[in-house]
């Protein structure tokens, strides 16, 4: 039994759900046999990567959908072995090269070379290139997305590029320059609904509009989020409810925690307890990014006015420190700190206020 | 090493010096022309040994009671090796400890038990081998004394020949390695017995083996000392008593050679020895400087209460170096003497700049000799601080209040940040600390909560770390960022800390333990499991956010059969958080102390026992809780190892992977 976001899967450019008409366009695209290299974007749980593998599958048919995983080797120029893990079929070949940290730029080189040397040998019934799908572009460094670029002209007769990201804004301008872009935005809250009636109805179970709309709204629209909330709420409580509670993940309830502690009470004891808090998010695998976004959600709802800008400001700032630097949590300690004196002020002014 | 062992009373001291040159005879006129005195550093006597030296001690002291003899290029620190309990410089109660030790190991006859093992570390200089061989003559038994043998190693072709000779059958090429030698020595120590001797009375058959020097295998793969001690621990008779002097920087003998456990294995006592205190120092030589102007004759010039002084806090609890040292600097009829400690005369050394501090403002001419002093002292170390004091230092920030007249102010609208002078230099309190500045900004993030009490000034210091971290950021100017960074971190956490800007707004806080940061162990486990999670979770084919922030934690909320047990494990580990709030964290606090247990007791022992003594500025510094007195000044340096080994090799690790990056 696989889980309903794998399940139901739609695994061709007809079958999608929404943004028919972008479907339509990928499928006109592809329809002469060849494409230029994509740059597909959005925000996560989109359907990036299902638009990805239907496009595929259209160009290659069912054999794309034989995956194996296979692990890699390769050997940079200064000896060192890089370890990388690429999922492949016989057409095309996934890899998220950020996975080799600063050495990415020699998984991409090494990986493509492999790919783009190796010829088809039945050119009469498949297509004479392979397609290489580089997941988190945005992520890659510098060095390694300037290497992408020579590669991308380098082997365009025999590899078509796929590369798929959250945000163009850390993609070179060259490389996007190089690609067609195509942004998958998150579908709508009915087209939310839409998927999540679809499913429970091939599921044979019954979904309150209400509860598909609270779960598409919790959700943040993110499709893949929504799917794994209603099946935790179907495991949660069957037959659904309305008005059902839709079970949130242990670290969101755990950041909402730390949250809560940091408003009602701001002391360096405080501070101390938060930290611990903090690295227990840290080793549960919650990447610092998040945790200083859920926070400022949770602490915003605190706040009102000008606070609000100030706080969101002060965000920003560690955040792009977070970015940055090296070692997360002075950086989270110093927003909650921040966080905390300002917060204190603001009481400490709202009761002087309310005191005359 | 040749000091070492007369240091510890060896009876040897007519016999050796013929024939081991001493430290200082070519200082004296007549002998040789006088050198630079660039010579006299720590090692005062040439690296020499005496193979199995132990005669008995009976014999020896007597010759030596009769105090100096004529010969004036005995070094000070044979004539005035201890020759009893009380005139040891070591704290009572680390001797008590060794003589309770050997005591209870010596008379193990009646219930053969194997043999014990007893582990003396500490810092070189600070009497551990002194102790031993005076507790040794105490307790009437023989120390027998391994030292590596000068094996033939490499040949001039004559020698070789001849061993080659094919003639000469008798000249057999024998060779054992060193840890042969040393497990022959080990065995025959154990099993025979001592010869009697017509000169020995009552000779005991009592006797300890002592291992100093270490066949260098032994360091490459600490594995052969740790079998032969195992079959000694099956087989030995006499209790076996190892020193390893640790010094602070990168060598871990101790560590290395006798792991923790191994350690628990064999059942070693681990018996950790402190630099000896100034008090006892300063004790120790002036009494040598009286007797040796009761005796020399106007030969010598006794230096004055200050030079001693100066000798204490530069020798950092180093008995040895300091007493050569003071041999050195009271040879009055060396000219180079007058010129190097006139520097000297001309200050006082007010107790409360003992220290060292910041030269600025108008007393600067006068403090710059104060550090000129401090680093000229011959033969004195480099002073190093212990990494728990060092972050006392920084987190209890003592200050000193200005001279009513000099004293700087800002104007109104910065007077929040008026501050008092600062005691000490955060730089140097890094850089004596041995360690990176970056490792020890991490130290004083773990602690330096429990240090303030007002929010404003937590989020300012935090801001500051921030910036630290901010710094270093760039991985190109890294190493040059570095130090700018630590002084970032520690100058800010200081200023920021307005509690404590006054110099007598310092009582708030009371003594604080402190801990080992965290942070290394967290961003490891991170990366360990995020790459687990990928590794074990790819047939999903999610990148690493959405993997680690969706579908694990609701997976851990379906009961979906389809996983091998390492994802379960994996989900239950890792998805799962303990919700109810203030649970207590997975994380221990590591108290940043050493295994000595009782550093706190200690440290109140010690105010006891040295209160008569105690010159007033002591026992102010020694009554504030907590490490804030400064360096030299302490009463004793609690033993607050830092033991970064594993901390280190963490940073060594994130720093390999930085290394790794090609720019090309």
């Amino acid at each position: 039994m696989s889980l309903w976001v794998d399940k139901y899967r739609p695994t061709s450019l007809g079958k999608l759900d929404y943004h028919r008409e972008q479907a339509n366009q990928l499928k006109n695209l592809v329809q002469c046999g060849d494409f230029p290299h994509l740059l597909v974007y959005g925000p996560s749980g989109a359907g990036k990567k299902t638009r990805i593998v239907c496009l595929l599958r259209e160009l290659y048919g069912a054999g794309v959908e034989k995956l194996r995983i296979e692990h890699q080797s390769i050997t940079a120029p200064s000896k060192k072995k890089i370890e990388i893990d690429t999922i492949a079929s016989n057409y095309h070949l996934e890899v998220n090269p950020s996975d080799a940290g600063n050495s990415d730029r020699v998984v991409i080189q090494e990986l493509i070379k492999t790919v783009a040397q190796s010829q088809q040998i039945q050119s009469s019934t498949q297509r004479e290139f392979k397609v290489v799908l580089l997941t988190e572009v945005d992520r890659l460094t510098k060095d390694a997305q300037h290497a992408l670029r020579r590669t991308m002209e380098k082997y365009m007769s025999t590899c078509r590029l796929i590369l798929c990201c959250n945000s163009t804004s850390k993609v070179i301008a060259p490389i996007r320059s190089r690609c067609l872009a195509v942004r998958v935005p998150l579908p709508s809250v009915e087209e939310v609904c839409s998927v999540l009636a679809n499913v429970c109805k091939k599921e044979g179970l019954q979904l309150p509009p209400e509860l598909a709309r609270q779960i598409a709204e919790k959700s943040g629209r993110n499709l893949r989020k929504a799917l794994l909330m209603c099946e935790a709420c179907r495991v949660q409580q069957y037959p659904f409810s309305g008005e059902q509670e839709i079970p949130e993940t242990d670290w969101e309830v755990y950041l909402k925690e730390t949250a809560n502690a940091i408003v009602s009470q701001q002391s360096p004891q405080r501070l101390l307890e938060v930290r611990a808090r903090l690295y227990e998010l840290l080793t549960h695998c919650i990447p610092p990014e998040i945790i200083i976004k859920g926070l400022v959600t949770e602490l915003l709802s605190n706040c009102d006015g000008h606070l609000k800008a100030e706080v969101a400001q002060m965000a920003a700032f560690y955040e792009h420190r977070l970015q940055l630097g090296n070692k997360a949590i002075y950086h989270l300690e110093a927003f909650v700190a921040k966080f905390m004196a300002i917060y204190k002020k603001f009481m400490e002014d709202g009761l002087d206020n309310f005191m005359f | 090493m040749m000091s070492k062992l007369s240091l510890g009373g060896k009876a040897s001291a007519s016999k050796l010096s013929s024939w081991v040159e001493p430290a200082f005879g070519e200082l004296f006129p007549g002998r040789r022309g006088p050198r630079s005195g660039g010579d006299s550093g720590d090692k005062p006597a040439k690296r020499r040994r005496v193979k199995s030296s132990a005669p008995n001690p009976e014999s020896g002291s007597p010759s030596r009671r009769q105090a100096p003899r004529g010969e004036p290029d005995e070094p000070w620190v044979e004539r005035y090796a201890p020759r009893s309990q009380a005139e040891l410089a070591v704290h009572k109660k680390k001797v008590e400890e060794v003589e309770t030790w050997l005591t209870t190991h010596l008379d193990t006859k009646a219930s053969f038990k194997g043999g014990t093992v007893l582990l003396l570390t500490g810092p070189s200089g600070c009497g551990k081998t002194a102790t031993v061989q005076v507790l040794a003559k105490e307790l009437d038994c023989r120390v027998q004394e391994w030292c590596n043998p000068n094996l033939p190693e490499y040949r001039t072709d004559d020698s070789f020949r001849q061993m080659f000779d094919p003639d000469s059958r008798f000249n057999g090429f024998q060779s054992t390695s060193q840890t042969g030698a040393f497990q022959d020595f080990l065995l025959r120590a154990n099993k025979y017995n001592h010869l009697q001797m017509k000169g020995d009375s009552q000779a005991s058959d009592r006797k300890v083996i002592l291992v100093e020097d270490f066949p260098n295998q032994f360091y490459r793969q600490p594995g052969c000392l740790h079998d032969i001690l195992r079959s000694f621990a099956r087989t030995g008779r006499c209790p076996l008593v190892f020193i390893v002097s640790d010094s602070q920087s990168g060598d871990r003998g101790s560590r290395l050679l006798f792991p923790k456990d191994v350690q628990d294995e064999l059942a070693i006592s681990n018996i950790s020895f402190n630099p000896v205190a100034p008090t006892s120092m300063m004790k120790l030589l002036s009494r040598i400087v009286t007797m040796e102007a009761g005796t020399s004759g106007g030969r010598v010039s006794i230096p004055d209460k200050s030079v001693l002084e100066q000798l204490c806090s530069g020798s950092s609890g180093d008995v040895r170096s300091a007493i050569n040292s003071l041999q050195f600097s009271s040879l009055n009829d060396l000219s180079l003497d007058k010129s190097l400690w006139t520097l000297k005369k001309g200050k006082i050394p007010a107790p409360s700049r003992k220290g060292f501090m910041k030269a600025k403002g108008k007393s600067k001419s006068s403090q710059n000799t104060d550090m000129l002093g401090d680093s000229q002292a011959i033969g004195g170390k480099d002073a190093s601080l212990f990494l728990f004091r060092a972050l006392g230092k920084i987190l209890y920030c003592k200050r000193e209040t200005f001279e009513a007249a000099e004293a700087p102010r800002l104007p109104a609208h910065l007077s929040e940040h008026q501050r008092d002078k600062l005691l000490l230099d955060p730089e140097l309190v890094v850089e004596r600390s041995h360690m990176s500045g970056e490792l020890f900004s991490l130290y004083l993030q773990q602690n330096y909560t429990d240090f303030f009490s007002d929010v404003d000034d937590i989020a300012r210091a935090s801001e500051y770390l921030s910036d630290a971290d901010f710094l270093t950021a760039e991985w190109s100017s890294r190493t040059t960022m570095l130090e700018y960074g630590t002084s970032v971190a520690t100058r800010g956490l200081i200023h920021s800390n307005s509690a404590r800007a006054k110099a007598d707004s310092q009582s708030s806080v009371g003594f604080r333990p402190l801990h080992k940061p965290h942070w290394l162990l967290v961003s490891k486990k991170h990366k360990e499991n995020c790459h687990a999670a990928q590794s074990l979770f790819i047939s999903f084919c999610l990148n690493p956010v959405s993997l680690q922030t969706e579908l694990l934690p609701y997976l851990a909320k379906l009961s979906n059969p389809m996983r091998n047990p390492a994802q379960i494990a994996f989900i239950q580990d890792v998805a799962h958080l303990p919700l109810n709030i203030f649970s207590g964290s997975r994380l221990r606090l590591e108290a940043l102390t050493d295994k000595d247990p009782g550093l706190i007791d200690t440290d109140s022992e010690n105010e006891e026992t040295l209160q008569s003594e105690a010159t007033a500025e002591n026992e102010g510094l020694s009554t504030e809780p907590g490490p804030a007195s400064s360096p030299d000044a302490g009463v004793d340096l609690p033993m607050s190892q830092p033991q970064p080994t594993t901390t280190e090799a963490l940073l060594e690790e994130e720093d390999l992977l930085i290394e790794e990056y090609e720019s090309d």
